[in-house]
């Protein structure tokens, strides 16, 4: 079941400043029942969108609406959210019955079948502390509580950062049926290759700011990586986008425009669109990028 | 309010707070300076913020539906629960050792002023810890520094106080039942003003916690 909003999670113009970083008028907005990665190199303002999302820091300037409307600061939007951070270690050599016991008395929708359905599928043992947890256990954890509340949008800080690939591809299994079953992801990440699998939808942070900002695959096909010798690389410069020292000459990325210039040009991966992405000094203008992928920013 | 708070008490009351419960048993022993029973309420106390920093308990509590604000009413409010049951604890301890009789050569005598005189030293401690703590909940050892510097300062002087002033010599620090009036309107002063700067520092630190990033 879908839910009926046309976006379940808008940002607009979200700044926060820090002497030494800052976000600069962060807007994107969530689709329904889609998953959208978060992606960003570390460092680049994911988690600290997140931490402002979740009124964990105080923005300097922006709107944020949950659900056409309210604030995380209300209480039934809280109910409605679920936090799952890869880092998080909450009540380590506390058993999961405690932890479980103290958190569903503040959910009037906690769904105690839901609960044990969840319990039981992610095979968690509720006699076991999150310190007797791997790492993707304890991600389950935190996907059941969020669940048997009735979130119905989740928010994931690097869910799958220290996963083993089999524990990845795993959760990226879950994630994929949670959205089947309606509800809205967003999934932040600098493992890019997880987001190949079950992303609908990307939102690229770079230094603070929004680069992109599109569907997974048309984001993709935008791109495309040449291989060049450096003659070849020195006579367009102004067409290679993150030109780098590759094992045999230069790499490059190039954008739709240019794809009739380099026939020999193949498909480009998430990854390797982040990586030339970040070699530039500066975003480049919307040029053969599909939609509006690049967004204009504005200073708070 | 009360949901954190059972919370609290559920996963973030640290085992030593009970445990010292049991330290006001120390009311027997027969020349001692009895304020640090009630000093070692304030360790548990800081023990209980100590291992919530440990187990992320502020982000927790801040993902859960509620306001912010109540997560510093929930915590006071646990504190404020373990200092009453120390004084409750330590009642039947002190009425024992005034029925043994004897005048405590170490400090104040085990009597109904000495709990009145605590009230404050804790009120004092609760304004200090609690409002250094909620500026930056990372930093707790500062916090507690204070606190503790607070206490004994408080400490020393109340024990100067009942070694050198006369009306605290002569009538304060005596065994019970002997000038009840006096020892119970220090009780009932002591007692009001530990609500009044427990209030003062749920208040600066609410005012102090909302501002914060976590």
């Amino acid at each position: 079941m879908t839910a009926p909003y046309n976006s379940v999670l808008e940002v607009r113009g979200l700044c926060k400043s820090y002497p030494s970083f800052s976000l600069k008028d962060v807007s994107f907005s969530l689709r329904p029942g889609k998953i959208t990665g978060f992606i960003g190199r570390n460092g680049a303002g994911k988690t600290t969108t997140l931490k402002a999302l979740l009124d964990l820091v105080h923005p300097d300037g922006g709107e944020i609406r949950f659900f056409g409307n309210s604030g995380f600061g209300e209480a039934k939007t809280r109910g409605m959210v679920g936090f799952v951070s890869g880092g998080a270690d909450f009540y380590p050599r506390k058993k999961l019955s405690a932890i479980t016991d103290a958190v569903r008395g503040f959910y009037p929708t906690w769904d105690e079948t839901a609960y044990s359905r969840y319990m039981k599928l992610f095979d968690l043992d509720h006699g076991k502390t999150p310190s007797q947890l791997s790492q993707g256990m304890k991600i389950k954890y935190s996907l059941a509580l969020a669940l048997s509340h009735g979130a119905a949008l989740l928010l994931l800080d690097e869910p799958t950062s220290g996963l083993d690939p089999i524990s990845r591809d795993e959760l990226s299994d879950i994630f994929l049926s949670l959205s089947r079953s309606g509800k809205t992801i967003l999934f932040s990440t600098h493992i890019t290759d997880d987001l190949d699998k079950c992303a609908d939808d990307i939102i690229y942070i770079r230094n603070g700011r929004i680069a992109a900002e599109s569907e997974l695959q048309a984001f993709v096909d935008g791109y495309r990586t040449v291989l060049l010798d450096t003659a070849e690389a020195a006579g367009n410069e102004d067409i290679l986008i993150g030109a780098k020292p590759a094992k045999h000459g230069i790499s490059a990325l190039i954008g739709r425009d240019s794809f009739h210039l380099f026939p020999q040009a193949a498909p480009a991966s998430l990854d390797d669109i982040m990586v030339h992405l970040e070699k530039q000094n500066s975003v480049p203008e919307a040029d053969g990028i599909p939609g509006d992928a690049f967004k204009e920013v504005s200073e708070c | 309010m009360l949901k954190l708070l059972k919370k609290d008490l559920r996963l973030a009351l640290h085992p030593t707070c009970i445990l010292f419960l049991l330290l006001s048993g120390m009311l027997l022993i027969p020349n001692y300076p009895y304020y640090v029973v009630f000093f070692y309420t304030t360790l548990g106390i800081f023990f209980t913020c100590l291992t919530g920093r440990e187990n992320k308990d502020i982000v927790f509590s801040a993902m859960l539906p509620v306001r912010k604000t109540d997560i510093v009413n929930a915590r006071i409010a646990l504190a404020v629960i373990a200092e009453l049951a120390q004084m409750a604890v330590a009642v039947p301890f002190a009425v024992l050792r005034s029925a043994i009789g004897g005048a405590n050569m170490a400090g104040m005598d085990a009597n109904t002023a000495l709990f009145g005189m605590s009230f404050i030293m804790l009120g004092l401690f609760n304004l200090v810890f609690f409002t250094g703590y909620y500026k930056n909940p990372d930093r707790i050892g500062m916090p507690f520094l204070r606190g503790c510097i607070v206490t004994f300062l408080f400490i020393g002087a109340a024990e100067a106080a009942a070694a050198t002033l006369p009306f605290f010599c002569d009538r304060l620090d005596t065994p019970d039942p002997a000038f009840m009036t006096e020892k119970l309107l220090l009780l009932a002063a002591g007692a009001v003003l530990f609500a009044l700067l427990t209030a003062l520092a749920a208040h600066l630190s609410r005012r102090r916690f909302a501002r914060l990033d976590l």
